[in-house]
């Protein structure tokens, strides 16, 4: 199975992404290889374990932006939560949300790692 | 040359993405911060829109924004926020810095394509637009101008005695009016003020069209009757201008009317038309009536011979011309050197 296809199993919209990326399936899968170093990078669980709030939406916010646009919907949706809830001065509610969506998150960035190109 | 668009995000993912729905028709000037958004900025003069997201290291978007609008480039630059936020706040505050619209992720290309299309085209449209009417403002002015030197220049033509009279008139009003206004911050002008005085100047003896030759051009004295005729080219000066008030602009009208009719004022206030008195008389017309006794004095009349610049100053300065404002003739000795460097 492609990598496209692997993703698209786990929930992600990848016929809107391929819309967005005009069609062009080498580009978002080039993209999509970008995020696992970025998500590793911005690691919102830390900062929020670290009580820095700021860093973490600052992260959490990047991380809804790239997810949105890769649509990689339910992290899409996750983050997008977690953005809100920090906005709304809860971290818990953000952890809470966080740690449910880790799992699949995990699985995602193996799939993209595992997915190198030919 | 080709059209560029500058696409401002810290995200690669987000930059490329947008690279490749304008790739085909635009040249893509990437930029991952604020500051490095600003020097593609100031370096290129192609850029057709910007894309900017707020949130980024080094310089934010909103400080993109700020600077834009400073720098007066957000009038013929579109600029689309980059957002994924939904805060409204910072949406309003993008729109208040005078954004044009606002990209939310995830992004929609095909709809955004036809967005920022539109915007282009209207803004370059607005951009030319705006140049036309420049340039036809430029073509105005001149041409105003043109019309104001030729109905000057018609008076040049009677008055054989005239001849580089408006045009060394209107140096002296500039060399004068400029120093009133720096000496006395009572009668401070500022420069575009002085310039439209200066051009006003151009016409203070319009009126002399209506007098008789015998009298504009008598060699010898004037009758006490013939003075009195003489007397009326500033009130039919004034009477000119408000039949072609349309070729000058408001001021330049004001300024014209004011100075045509009490150019022969005097500080004593046994000048003519109106016998104003002091600050009654205006002060460039204060300022013109010295540059024209000035004038007159160091030029030949058929009258008379031209009297030397020391002569012509300390005619003025004993009154043997008319009376003026202390303060102006206190100005007027202190622009000797320029005047002198211009007489040469």
């Amino acid at each position: 199975m492609s990598l496209i296809e692997e993703l698209k199993e786990l929930g992600a919209n990848t016929d809107e992404a391929l819309n967005r990326f005009m069609n062009n399936q080498a580009l978002y899968e080039r993209m999509l290889r970008k995020l696992p170093a970025s998500v590793k990078e911005l690691n919102v669980m830390k900062a929020l374990e670290e009580g820095d709030t700021e860093t973490a939406f600052t992260a959490a916010h990047t991380i809804k932006g790239v997810t949105g646009n890769l649509s990689l919907t339910p992290l899409y949706r996750a983050y997008s939560d977690i953005v809100a809830y920090l906005r709304g001065g809860e971290p818990e509610s953000a952890k809470a949300v966080l740690e449910r969506i880790l799992p699949l998150q995990r699985k995602m960035i193996q799939c993209i790692e595992k997915n190198r190109p030919q | 040359m080709e059209k560029a668009i500058l696409i401002v995000d810290d995200e690669e993912i987000n930059r490329v993405i947008l690279a490749e729905c304008f790739k085909d028709k635009y040249e893509i000037i990437e930029a991952n911060n604020g500051l490095k958004a600003v020097e593609a900025i100031d370096s290129s003069d192609n850029i057709a829109a910007v894309f900017l997201d707020l949130i980024m290291p080094e310089m934010g978007g909103m400080e993109v924004l700020k600077y834009l609008r400073k720098s007066g480039k957000m009038a013929h630059i579109p600029v689309f926020i980059i957002t994924a936020a939904n805060s409204q706040e910072m949406l309003m505050e993008a729109y208040d810095l005078g954004a044009v619209d606002v990209i939310s992720k995830p992004f929609m290309t095909n709809f955004l394509k036809c967005r920022v299309e539109n915007i282009i085209e209207l803004y370059r449209h607005r951009n030319e637009l705006a140049d036309i009417v420049k340039e036809q403002v430029q073509r105005l002015n001149q041409l105003n101008q043109s019309m104001v030197e030729t109905l000057a220049s018609l008076i040049e033509f009677r008055d054989c005695e005239s001849g580089e009279h408006v045009r060394r008139m209107c140096d002296l009003t500039d060399i004068l009016m400029t120093k009133v206004s720096d000496m006395f911050p009572e009668y401070h002008l500022e420069r575009q003020e002085i310039d439209k005085i200066v051009t006003s100047a151009v016409l203070h003896d319009v009126g002399k069209i209506a007098i008789p030759d015998g009298i504009l051009n008598k060699p010898g004295r004037l009758t006490s009757e013939e003075f009195e005729i003489m007397k009326q080219h500033t009130v039919k000066g004034c009477e000119i201008l408000s039949k072609v008030p349309n070729i000058l602009d408001d001021d330049v009208y004001n300024y014209s009317y004011d100075i045509c009719r009490h150019h022969h004022e005097r500080w004593d206030g046994r000048g003519y038309p109106d016998g104003l008195k002091g600050d009654e008389i205006s002060i460039w017309a204060q300022v013109v009536a010295v540059a024209d006794v000035y004038d007159a004095l160091t030029s030949p009349r058929v009258y008379k011979s031209a009297f030397d610049h020391e002569t012509a100053v300390k005619m003025i300065y004993n009154g043997e011309c008319g009376t003026f404002n202390p303060k102006v003739l206190e100005a007027f000795g202190n622009c000797m050197d320029q005047i002198i460097r211009r007489n040469d």
